[in-house]
């Protein structure tokens, strides 16, 4: 009998459970649902951009920059309302990914920080200009990682694994690697809205599906395209003084003013994880490439291919995080040096710098 | 050729009073099979279902060949499943040609690897020295994981790929299950589920759970289907199976290409083959144990060996022993190889006739059941011994801990050299007790506790002149103890004593063993100095 009530009990706690948790799921589904019809709070640069692209609830949709380009207006598909708020949420990631912006980062940026480690990582500090770089003529820039771009070349083959990569499986990547941190899943609305406006961007810019455009991706550096004089950690820390140092800081952990960064990490614990293909000793044509390109911001290509290599080389052995395939020991090592790291180079470089006071003072 | 006659005639002559209650206990095994390896192959290891499918066929029927254990039921594994699609994960998409061309690969290296196992001796013997606390943990931790990693499935979401930390991914998973998950698949599994459940309270029930569940779930998917519509509730199910034969031949991923892959997985196929032959010596051990007989767990290593050697060219999953099988077996009442034998037959002809029906079971369906399964794994009367040792207690929780930390590979190896230390640890410190001049060692006097027993002998040499060093509840001393008491002995201020001559008659009368009859030499000739000096 007593066995009949421990087994009924059982019965009815799993049940209670269970339907709690299908209640639970039913209520965020609400909430998620509630949170798609909502109108959205643009940032001031997305407000900007999807004004001058002419994102609009219509019937049809045609682009003001293909009509400035080819004096042509193109007519295609519009867009429902669900489609534009979509569109303006995607953008709102790709400008601001951790919502520092944000009035409520749950309902404006779905869970994004939740699958970034640090506080640094926005998708716009390398996809600059909301994955939509120009120059004042509004020609697009070479190597300068277009979203539109991309969206048009979806699903490639990678080029590292020969894997076929939806442009979804490719955003994931972005999070575990570049920002150091965990992927959502591929049906998230987080990737679902970063395509939308990935999309749109290709159809403002009237790109064509499968064409291979200057500005997808990076204009790699191999050492091939140098007067192979080698990469050169000294040199690269001279010139990361030189150019970096006045955004990145010395460290080149970044800069944070009031809670906003100004200048994301380049190294340290906000920055790309040594999986990540931004890493020179993973692979070393990258981010030469995207520094050559993109970088110093309002100076862009007057580095030489040599001084990019080299810069890429001195921060890529700064330390950072190890890639989650890399196993716990490296992540700890990783760690260790990132706690002790910055601390002994102060150290070092104050004493060098009393001793050479104290030198010039002898002089004198 | 005459003796295969004789046999088969022998074996015929034997079973043929009840062939058929050994034809419909292999039905039953059959039904119960089916889901499982169909849960195990498209859930765990990601690769169609038929590759379960002949795992439950061929690899049940090479063992029933092979193991002449009465208990033994091969096929398809939860633990090894998931190992292959663990390992493989990193390295292709699920269900494609190259991933299905390596997990044949793996499962070829893995059989490999069994065949080492066999060849070299100590080898498969070291397998007997992985404690319980350590398969124990393996197998809760395993347990939580195969629940964790169904999750996706369960909420109707693609699988996250990629090799993550496995608690955060559970974590994010169940987030993502409950904020957008498909609501039509999360129905469809909490119906499996409770119906699953349900069904495993009654006795008579039990062996049909999961078959029940998986009926009520396929049932309440049809009528979705038929209100909603397949193209509204995108609830994934099984698919055609109608492609499936008597043998399906297959071709292992092995070219220039794809060698750094397979080197890569190396480490994969050492946990994949290690993990089989623990489970099925584990098992067999503790299922002959049960009905009362012995069988040589290198036998086992063997049929195991060749089977995996052989089952990656019948596109099948790797086979071991399957403990809730054999429970099954053992429950009904039918110990025999037939009856095992002809599961496997049964299993083909039901794949053969009902490949429309499975064809449209649901996915959610197979993640419930294989969550059940998870937690059924986690047990707690298995458990709680473990518990009561504080040795134990570590040595569970760290194995148990590292299938969740690390990987399954880190746990054997975490828990087998925390299980053999702490043994060590025991024996090097015996329990020493010193009452005025009468030092009595329990425990062995060797290499490792000569320290421990210098020390005492000392500090109680300090005190008195001399020292009586008592071997009463000694068993075991090593060339060195036996050094150390010459010199002792040598500076003339020890005596020894042994007080345990009724128990020497006791051994005697019985005949004793080897070692006991050495020993036994030894302590005649310590007593008779005694007896002298005394």
């Amino acid at each position: 009998m007593s066995t009949w009530i421990a087994k009924i009990a059982k019965i009815v706690v799993l049940s209670l459970v269970l339907g709690s948790l299908y209640l639970l799921a039913a209520h965020k589904h609400q909430q998620r649902n509630d949170a798609r019809q909502r109108p959205v709070a643009l940032t001031a640069a997305c407000t900007e951009k999807l004004a001058r692209y002419g994102l609009a609830v219509a019937e049809h949709y045609s682009s003001p920059y293909a009509l400035k380009l080819s004096n042509k207006a193109i007519k295609s598909r519009g867009y429902g309302e669900d489609d534009v708020r979509a569109i303006q949420r995607g953008c709102n990631i790709i400008d601001d990914t951790q919502g520092q912006f944000a009035k409520d980062i749950a309902r404006e940026r779905w869970s994004a920080t939740r699958f970034i480690r640090g506080t640094h990582v926005s998708c716009d500090h390398c996809h600059q200009s909301i994955g939509d770089k120009q120059d004042a003529a509004g020609n697009r820039l070479k190597g300068s990682l277009s979203l539109g771009a991309s969206w048009v070349m979806a699903d490639m083959y990678d080029r590292f694994t020969g894997l076929l990569l939806p442009f979804e499986l490719r955003q994931m990547q972005c999070y575990i690697n570049s920002s150091n941190g965990y992927k959502p899943n591929i049906a998230d609305d987080l990737i679902r809205d970063v395509t939308a406006y990935s999309r749109f961007l290709s159809a403002a810019l009237e790109l064509k599906i499968g064409q291979h455009y200057d500005e997808q991706g990076i204009d790699e550096i191999a050492a091939s395209a140098t007067p192979k004089q080698g990469d050169d950690y000294v040199r690269g820390e001279a010139l990361y003084k030189q150019k970096c140092q006045s955004c990145h800081g010395r460290q080149a952990v970044g800069t944070v003013t009031n809670g906003q960064v100004v200048a994301p990490a380049l190294a340290g614990p906000n920055a790309w994880n040594m999986q990540s293909r931004n890493y020179f000793h993973y692979v070393s044509t990258i981010l030469p490439g995207f520094i050559c390109r993109n970088m110093p911001l309002g100076a862009e290509n007057t580095l030489s291919n040599q001084e990019c290599r080299d810069i890429a080389y001195y921060i890529s052995n700064l330390p950072r995080p190890a890639g989650d395939r890399q196993g716990p020991l490296a992540a700890l090592q990783q760690q260790a040096l990132m706690t002790v790291m910055p601390p002994l180079m102060r150290m070092t470089e104050s004493t060098r710098k009393q001793g050479d006071a104290s030198r010039t003072e002898r002089a004198e | 050729m005459k003796s295969l006659t004789t046999t088969v005639r022998s074996l015929y002559e034997q079973h043929r009073p009840n062939i058929h209650s050994h034809l419909i206990v292999g039905l039953t095994l059959a039904l119960v099979t089916l889901p499982q390896a169909v849960a195990f192959s498209v859930t765990l290891a990601g690769v169609p279902p038929h590759f379960g499918i002949y795992a439950a066929i061929w690899g049940v029927l090479f063992c029933s060949m092979l193991n002449p254990s009465r208990v033994f039921h091969g096929g398809p594994n939860t633990a090894m499943s998931a190992t292959v699609g663990v390992t493989l994960l990193p390295l292709a998409p699920p269900f494609g040609a190259e991933y299905m061309g390596y997990a044949l690969t793996l499962c070829l290296l893995a059989g490999l690897i069994q065949m080492l196992f066999f060849v070299i001796r100590p080898l498969g013997r070291a397998l007997d020295l992985v404690s319980e606390p350590v398969i124990n943990g393996m197998i809760c931790g395993i347990g939580l994981f195969l629940i964790f990693k169904s999750l996706t499935t369960f909420g109707g979401l693609p699988v996250n790929t990629e090799v993550e930390w496995p608690l955060w991914i559970a974590w994010q998973s169940l987030l993502a299950v409950l904020e957008i998950g498909n609501m039509y698949a999360i129905q469809i599994g909490l119906i499996t589920l409770i119906t699953c459940v349900i069904a495993q309270q009654f006795e008579s029930l039990r062996s049909w759970a999961i078959l029940l569940g998986i009926a009520a779930g396929t049932l309440y998917s049809q009528h979705l289907n038929d209100s909603v519509g397949l193209q509204n509730t995108m609830v994934e199910q099984i698919g055609n199976l109608s492609s499936i034969g008597f043998v399906l031949p297959s071709l292992l991923q092995f070219n220039q290409e794809s060698m750094p892959d397979i080197i890569a997985l190396v480490p994969g196929s050492f946990t994949l083959a290690l993990l089989g032959l623990f489970q099925t010596v584990a098992a067999m051990r503790r299922m002959s144990r049960q009905v009362g007989g012995f069988t040589d767990s290198r036998k086992a290593i063997f049929s195991d060996a060749v089977s995996n050697c052989v089952l990656p060219f019948l596109s099948s999953l790797p086979t071991c022993a399957s403990f809730n099988r054999m429970w099954l077996v053992h429950r009904l009442g039918m110990h025999s190889r037939v009856a095992i034998a002809s599961s496997a037959l049964w299993l083909l002809l039901l794949v053969l006739f009902l490949a429309k029906i499975i064809a449209i079971i649901p996915m959610p369906a197979m993640a419930a059941v294989i969550m059940l399964l998870g937690a059924n794994m986690i047990n707690w009367e298995d458990i709680k011994p473990h518990f009561k040792d504080r040795g134990d207690t570590v040595v569970f929780m760290a194995s148990f801990l590292s299938v969740l930390l690390l990987d399954l590979f880190g746990a054997v190896v975490v828990g087998s050299i925390l299980a053999i230390a702490y043994s060590k640890w025991q024996q090097a410190h015996p329990n020493i007790s010193v009452r005025g001049n009468v030092m009595k060692i329990r425990g062995n006097i060797y290499y490792g506790s000569l320290p421990v027993i210098e020390a005492t002998y000392h500090a109680a040499l300090a005190r008195d002149r001399s020292v009586v060093i008592d071997f009463s509840e000694c068993y075991y001393i090593d060339a060195e103890g036996i050094r150390w008491l010459a010199a002792a002995k040598a500076a003339a201020n020890a005596s020894f004593t042994d007080r345990r001559k009724t128990e020497n008659r006791r051994t005697e009368r019985r005949g004793g063993g080897d070692a006991g009859r050495t020993s036994d030499g030894r302590r005649r000739r310590v007593d008779r100095r005694q007896r002298s000096e005394l």
